[in-house]
């Protein structure tokens, strides 16, 4: 990492004398122009002091503009550029391009947004659009002539990947890593891989069985070069940044395997929601979770027995450990997603074995969502009737009848009845369990995952950063982020490998060198700069005998939200110093007329 | 060229399997149909379960997308073939459609869009409203360019002999602009109010609304163009029209066709600088008329030479002035003049090779049909026999024959004879008999001209031909015998008779119009001639057997009509500008028009048809006629308005270049055509997403037929931040909605419409939508009927019940049908099963149909036939969702989103990062092999 060194050359670096500032108006075709006196803001900033070249376009981004700005930054040797057009989310990019290209540093370009900010915004005052584009073209004027050349803080990254967790999502992680090329260490907190699915029989919908899906991948995860698999392990040390990380597992009582990994997926998987004994008859002979009802039909063949009573009747009660909400006594507010398709799929096993069961599916919406919907269609078409309860009135599990009889009974009221109420004897109460996050607090400690409100670990945004966490280089996939079947923690876990290898195919990483410095000499170490950073990302570090404040700027995120708090004014944003901003704010000021 | 991955379709699945590919180092090729990625994603307002707003999200990953440097995107661009080569690898044909719009050079300004005169329903706005032609698919469009919709040539353009943009210059009146109307035509002919009188308009023959009520009066139009022209110009600009024109163009910027940077193809309407050379037109017919105009413009001295007395040929000679004013003809020459071509009338050129010697760099010939054929008959050298040119000469130069009282019969059956009879008519004739050879329905004049005739009091005589012209030394009569058959049995002309069935005809006169040949024997030794006494030409260059000597028009063809003339006129034009100039001649050149568009597609499109009927013909017509008055009455502006109205917009652009003018980067390339590449990639990624169940398919519901009932879509644009109108109304009447009705499962979990599974989506962004209702109409009832309610995924189930805490009712039920109420509200028809399963009613006044998802039949379409498995549901089949979710039935074909099912955003998102990683693998394995 170049680090220190790249933070010597920006700060101390003197300040150019004698600007050379290229300025562009932007006409947007009318867009500005029709509200904003372009050539009155160009005439207004065209002597500013710095400013070497000041024009007007029709269109800047134009490709014939972006041409003529590169031929003045060589021409006229320019040290600075300021495009007054749009907004920076439309065109930064565009005109840090054209500065790239014509060897400009970057980040000496600004850009003035008097699009968005002055004539869309201000279309019935033509002179105050003009008046505020022109001290907005001054402030941006202002904050390049004290830019700096930064350059992007360039990291090499380890080709490692840990994965956390070899259930069916972290092997086809581990799998899909190391089918491009990158290393993969896999921790396994069980003595077995393989997870919930390895003891799963026929998987829905389909009907492939669990075990054998698993053992094909684990054989393919052998096959490949570059996976090593601990079993009976732990990460239980994790330090360094994105790209670098060290990691320490410990595997077994006395075995500690350390090593460098750019990135980590986290696959821990789920729990399935136990029910305390009363809910819902839990405790009672003949009462099952869903897994436990799932193992006592892979037991066995032929008419259902269980515990020695031949099987007439089955009652499926929906939503157990789910959509928990203030009507339904609290606790697990979200839907467990898989629980309704395997549970009809159930149900249909059921069938396969003995028609003649009734099945009785106490529910509150069906949830077989895109083509489990077959699922549920044929648990219909097969018989099994569907009872749907308010969440308000849920059902009530009580027992024991006489030898012979079935022992439990269910009373229910029957939506689909007009609120009929029902009492259904029953040989086996099925409760339809959800999934509850895994207890991971050492985990959650060592990696500083984020947990949402609902236990699960969070990703930064679902849809643009959907594998990603707040923890630059941290990955999540699978069902610790969310309840998902089989398939679809394969997917996220895919996907949290395709993200992996993005990042770390390269190579290396650029960082943004938009990030915050400390001037050690000005530094007391007064500490209250440490907890202001929402990423950890200042150290303490000795500086010529003392100990100094220290930014990490692969960790920095450039929020400046150290710089206010510092009674030194020791710590300084690049790309925003305090000498920016006052310039910018006198530039502002500046009378217009 | 060679890419590591194809990804077929740049929506949100396409766009993220991009990304991760070209983030690991992978070139990737993302081929879009569209003009902007951004696929169904960038259409909706917010998305659930975080109710961001869509473009916020969409937008970054459309840019970052594009900008990538590993990722080369083709929009407009479809995927025509994906074949599987034996190493593993794929070779890609990519067809990329003609935009019009140079896409390097468009800044993306909109100037072309605000120019453009036809507007069609805009697709990014579900057809809530409209959009142009010339367009950017929407506001944060990836890339932000303009492109040109052409579905082909507009039916009426098409058929035009002229080339004249008929179906731009309606759509240029329909927006009032007659100026740029005028121009338009003038970049075709100069001759714009004959034509307007004259012409037999194949473009109304043609115009497809000819299916329903009748044409459009395309003709009229142009004449109403040319009136309006010429009473604000009596005479035109010293400097030509295209000064006169330009006048009204003041403001915007820059004339692209009178750029001088483009000198190289000077535009019609502003004369080119002087090119030094001087071309020689021999005669000042539609054909000689129009090649010296487009000869001129393109900055060449021009000369025309007329043998007779006045230029304007057979329009000036022989269409009588009730038909064809002469000041009209007059006036439309006075356009040419003006640019400084020199007219020497009377000048009868007798041999080529002296203008050659003269100077003249190179020679039109255009000098028609202008001998009449005489009747082979016996009396027919009597006196009192005449020809119709005669006649319409005489009429035409102010000296008409007296034939005040006089009983005349004409002969023939083609609009001079009918032309030369109602003259006669007019000059006094007492009886006047239209004699011949083919029965009425045959007749090669126009029905609606012979039905004029017969209404002025023209008898007629048909099916009979003339045996004898009787008489001693004057023509006392005709004697006629039955004509049995005009045609042979191989079409060839030659009439049978039965000479026994006979009959007489008195006539003090007898008028002639048999036809007209071409006066070339004169240049018998000169250039080749065809055994009809025409000139023989190459027919695609009008190159004659000497080289410096073009011809062009009825001299070449034998007769025809004004408006061929005037597009032959225009390819020999351009011909001899590209000899003079050192160019090879290439007929494909001149014609650039699309071919024509279908038009049962055109009548397929119109979803809500009105019915217009067309304008009345206006002509009074009286018997016997008096005078040679114009019979057509002018169109007043609102009749004209009206009758452009009707347009079909039947090849959406109208070629009315008005976009060509305005944009300021001159990057209209109205002669752009599509192209097709190959290329060869290591992997594919088909993320060719969904397509939206049709409601209509689901008629109980009253899609398409009451207009308050709207889908998902449509209600998501209502909500958008870039909405139609800017507020939630309801389509019929632009009413606020105040109680709104979601009926979910509409198209899905239905056997009826075939499609017994679930979408997925669609209870969630009606939830979504019930939230941004009860935000923008807080007065608003929002209630939803539907089985169960699927919020399934993470944070769904919490967005539903904050939905239900916010005030949305959801009512479990199947609707099983909606009414109409008189002021347009809906009743909807339900079993209300939570009140004991009760047949319930409940009126509303919009009704959102959450319609599903249906596979898009285009991801096969890439693949030989077969190659692509697909599901029970014909969605691409994953050959092991399980463990390779996202592969297909073909090795190193995998699937991204919704294309292999429905899918919601962060469902497709995850899939596509999971089809792209298992490419990359193939392409490392693929490689790692050979």
């Amino acid at each position: 990492m170049s680090d220190r060194g790249e933070k010597a050359r920006t700060s101390g670096r003197d300040r150019p004398h004698g600007n050379r500032i290229g300025v562009y108006i932007c006409h947007c075709g009318g867009n500005i122009s029709d509200y904003v006196d372009v050539e009155r803001v160009l005439e207004a900033v065209k002597d500013e002091p710095g400013v070497a070249v000041a024009k007007t376009a029709m269109f800047t981004c134009s490709d014939a503009t972006q041409q003529e700005m590169a031929e003045d930054i060589r021409e006229h040797g320019l040290d600075g550029l300021v495009v007054a057009s749009c907004s920076p989310k439309l065109h930064q990019f565009t005109f840090r391009e054209v500065a790239r290209r014509a060897g400009l540093n970057p980040y000496q370009y600004s850009q003035v947004n008097i699009r968005e900010q002055c004539s869309w915004a201000h279309t019935d005052d033509r002179a105050g659009a003009t008046d505020k584009a022109i001290r907005l073209v001054r402030g941006g004027i202002a904050r390049t002539r004290s830019s700096l050349p930064l350059t992007p803080l360039v990291v090499d990254t380890v080709p490692r990947v840990l994965v956390v967790g070899a259930g069916v999502a972290g092997l086809r992680a581990a799998l899909g890593l190391a089918q491009v090329g990158l290393e993969v260490v896999v921790v396994e907190r069980e003595a077995e891989v393989g997870g919930w699915v390895a003891g799963l029989g026929e998987l829905y919908p389909h009907g492939r069985h669990g075990g054998g899906l698993v053992a094909g991948l684990l054989d393919q995860v052998r096959a490949q070069p570059g996976i090593t698999l601990l079993t009976g392990a732990e990460l239980v040390e994790k330090s360094g940044a994105f790209g670098n990380f060290q990691v320490e597992i410990r595997q077994g009582a006395s075995r500690t395997v350390r090593a460098d990994v750019g990135a980590v997926i986290v696959a821990t998987g789920f729990e399935t929601y136990d029910p305390p004994a009363g809910e819902f008859g839990r405790g009672r002979p003949g009462v099952v979770t869903l897994p436990e009802f799932q193992r006592f039909l892979e037991a066995g063949t032929g008419a259902l027995v269980y515990e020695g009573r031949p099987v007439r009747s089955i009652v499926y009660v929906y939503c157990v450990g789910s959509r928990q909400g203030p009507k339904a006594g609290g606790g697990n507010l979200y839907c467990s997603r898989y629980c309704c398709g395997a549970a009809g799929h159930l149900s249909n096993r059921v069938a396969d074995r003995d028609p003649a069961v009734r099945q009785y599916h106490l529910y509150r919406d069906i949830r077989t969502y895109g083509n489990l919907e077959a699922i549920f269609t044929e648990s219909r078409n097969r018989g099994s009737v569907y009872i749907r309860f308010d969440e308000s009135e849920p059902p009530v599990v009580s027992g024991d009848a006489g030898a012979g009889e079935p022992r439990l009974k269910v009373r229910v009221r029957d939506l689909l009845t007009a609120g009929e109420e029902l009492d259904i004897r029953a040989d086996l109460v099925v409760l339809v369990t959800g999934m509850v996050p895994r207890p991971n607090e050492e985990l959650v400690r060592t990696l500083k995952l984020p947990v949402g409100k609902d236990g699960l670990f969070s990703e930064i945004h679902p849809k643009l950063r959907p594998v990603e966490t707040v923890v630059d280089g941290v990955l999540i996939c699978g069902a610790c982020q969310g309840p998902k079947n089989s398939s679809e923690s394969v997917a996220s876990a895919l996907a949290a490998a395709a993200q992996g290898a993005a990042v770390l195919k390269k190579g290396y990483a650029e960082l943004d060198p938009l990030v915050a410095v400390v001037d050690p000499e000005r530094c007391d170490d007064c500490g209250q700069c440490y907890p202001a950073c929402p990423f950890e990302a200042i150290e303490r570090v000795p500086h010529q005998g003392r100990e100094v404040a220290s930014v990490r700027r692969a960790v920095c995120k450039g929020c400046g939200a150290c710089v206010p708090v510092c009674p030194a004014a020791a710590i300084d944003l690049l790309g925003y110093t305090d000498e920016q901003i006052r310039a910018m704010i006198d530039g502002l000021l500046k009378e217009t007329a | 060229m060679s890419y590591d991955v194809l990804v077929v379709g740049g929506g949100i699945g396409g766009m993220e399997s991009a990304l991760k590919l070209a983030d690991m180092g992978y070139r990737v090729l993302l081929a879009e149909k569209e003009s902007s990625v951004g696929g169904k994603m960038i259409l909706l307002s917010k998305v659930f379960p975080t109710l961001d707003c869509a473009s916020c999200i969409s937008t970054p990953k459309m840019a970052a997308t594009v900008h990538h440097p590993r990722i080369r995107v083709a929009t407009s661009s479809e995927v025509r073939e994906v074949r599987r080569t034996e190493n593993g690898r794929f070779r890609v044909r990519l067809h990329r459609r003609p935009t019009f719009v140079d896409q390097a050079a468009c800044t993306g300004c909109r100037q072309c869009e605000m120019s453009c005169t036809v507007a069609v329903p805009d697709e990014f706005n579900a057809g809530l409203v409209s959009r142009r032609a010339a367009y950017i698919a929407f506001p944060q469009a990836v890339p932000k360019k303009a492109v040109i919709e052409r579905q082909g040539s507009s039916p009426c353009a098409y058929a035009c002999p002229a080339g004249i943009r008929s179906h731009g210059y309606v759509a240029l009146v329909r927006a009032g602009r007659y100026e740029e109307a005028f121009r338009l035509v003038l970049e075709s002919t100069p001759l714009v109010g004959t034509l307007g009188r004259a012409c037999l308009a194949p473009c109304e023959t043609e115009c497809t609304r000819g299916r329903l009520e009748g044409p459009l009066p395309i003709r009229r139009l142009k004449r109403f163009i040319a009136d309006t022209h010429y009473a604000a110009h009596p005479v035109p600009a010293p400097n030509g029209e295209a000064a006169a024109g330009a006048e009204s163009l003041e403001g915007i910027a820059g004339d692209a066709r009178c750029d001088p940077s483009r000198a190289d193809r000077p535009g019609p309407l502003c004369p080119a600088p002087p090119s030094g050379k001087r071309v020689a037109v021999v005669g000042a017919g539609p054909a000689g008329l129009t090649a010296a105009w487009h000869l001129a413009l393109r900055g060449h001295a021009v000369k025309v030479f007329e043998a007779h007395g006045e230029p304007g040929g057979m329009p000036r000679r022989a269409i009588p002035p009730y038909r064809l004013p002469k000041d009209v003809v007059a006036r439309d020459i006075a356009n040419l003049t003006a640019l400084g071509v020199e007219i020497a009338c009377g000048a009868r050129v007798t041999d080529l090779e002296t203008l050659r010697s003269e100077g003249f760099d190179a020679v039109l010939l255009a000098t028609g049909t202008s001998v009449a054929a005489r009747l082979n008959v016996e009396g027919s050298a009597l006196p009192g026999v005449s020809t119709a040119l005669e006649l319409l000469a005489g009429v035409n130069d102010g000296s008409p024959p007296d034939l005040r009282e006089k009983t005349v019969v004409v002969v023939g059956g083609g609009n001079v004879a009918i032309d030369a009879a109602r003259s006669a008519l007019r000059l006094g004739a007492r009886d006047v008999r239209l004699v011949c050879l083919e029965a009425r329905a045959e007749m090669p004049a126009h029905a609606w001209e012979v039905d004029e005739a017969l209404a002025e009091g023209v008898r007629l005589h048909d099916s009979w031909g003339v045996r004898r012209i009787l008489g001693e030394d004057r023509v006392t009569g005709v004697e006629l015998r039955r004509c049995t058959a005009v045609f042979d049995e191989t079409g060839r002309f030659s009439p049978a008779y039965d000479e026994r069935t006979t009959e007489r005809l008195a006539a003090d006169q007898v008028i002639v119009a048999i036809g007209l040949v071409p006066e070339t024997d004169h240049l018998a030794g000169t250039l080749r001639l065809n055994p009809n006494r025409t000139v023989a030409v190459d027919p695609g260059t009008l190159e004659t057997s000497l080289p410096y000597v073009f011809a062009a028009g009825d001299v070449v063809s034998g007769p025809s009509t004004i408006p061929a003339a005037c597009g032959q006129g225009r390819r020999a034009a351009w011909m001899i500008d590209r000899q003079l100039r050192g160019e090879s001649l290439d007929p494909e050149v001149v014609d650039d028009r699309l071919p024509p568009v279908d038009k049962d597609a055109v009548l397929g499109r119109q979803k809500r048809y009105r019915r217009l009927e067309p304008l009345p013909e206006g002509k009074r017509l009286i018997s016997p006629p008096r005078g040679f008055g114009e019979l057509e009455p002018p169109l007043t502006a609102d009749e004209a308005w009206r009758g452009a109205g009707r347009c079909l917009d039947c090849g959406v652009c109208s070629e009315c270049h008005q976009c060509v003018r305005v944009c300021p980067a001159k990057a209209v390339t109205m002669d752009a055509r599509g192209s097709e590449d190959e290329f060869e990639v290591g992997a594919v990624v088909v993320a060719t997403g969904f397509t939206l169940f049709p409601a209509d398919l689901k008629p109980q519901y009253g899609y398409g037929r009451f207009p308050n009932v709207i889908t998902g879509m449509e209600m998501d644009r209502l909500l958008a931040p870039t909405r139609p109108y800017n507020s939630v109304l309801r389509p019929g009447d632009g009413k606020v909605p105040e109680r709104i009705a979601y009926i979910l499962c509409t198209g899905s979990r239905d056997r009826t419409v075939g499609n017994p599974l679930c979408s997925r989506f669609c209870c969630m962004y009606s939830i979504k939508q019930n939230q941004l209702i009860m935000g923008a109409l807080p007065l608003a009832d929002v209630t939803v009927y539907g089985m169960d309610i699927r919020a399934f995924s993470k944070g769904y189930d919490e967005f539903y019940e904050q939905a239900r805490v916010m005030g949305a009712s959801f009512v479990k039920g199947r609707v099983a049908r909606v009414t109409e109420t008189d002021n347009g509200n809906l009743v909807l028809h339900y079993e209300d099963v939570d009140r004991g399963g009760v047949l319930a009613k409940a009126e509303h006044d919009l009704v959102v149909l959450a319609v599903g998802v249906a596979p898009n039949p285009a991801a096969r379409a890439l693949f030989p036939a077969g190659e692509l498995a697909v599901d029970d549901a014909a969605f691409v089949l994953e050959a092991d969702e399980d463990l390779d979710p996202g592969r297909t039935s073909i090795e190193g074909v995998f699937v991204a989103g919704a294309a292999s099912g429905a899918k919601d955003i962060p469902d497709s998102i995850l899939h596509a990062g999971a089809a792209a990683i298992q490419a990359a693998a193939y392409v490392e394995r693929v490689r790692g092999a050979t």
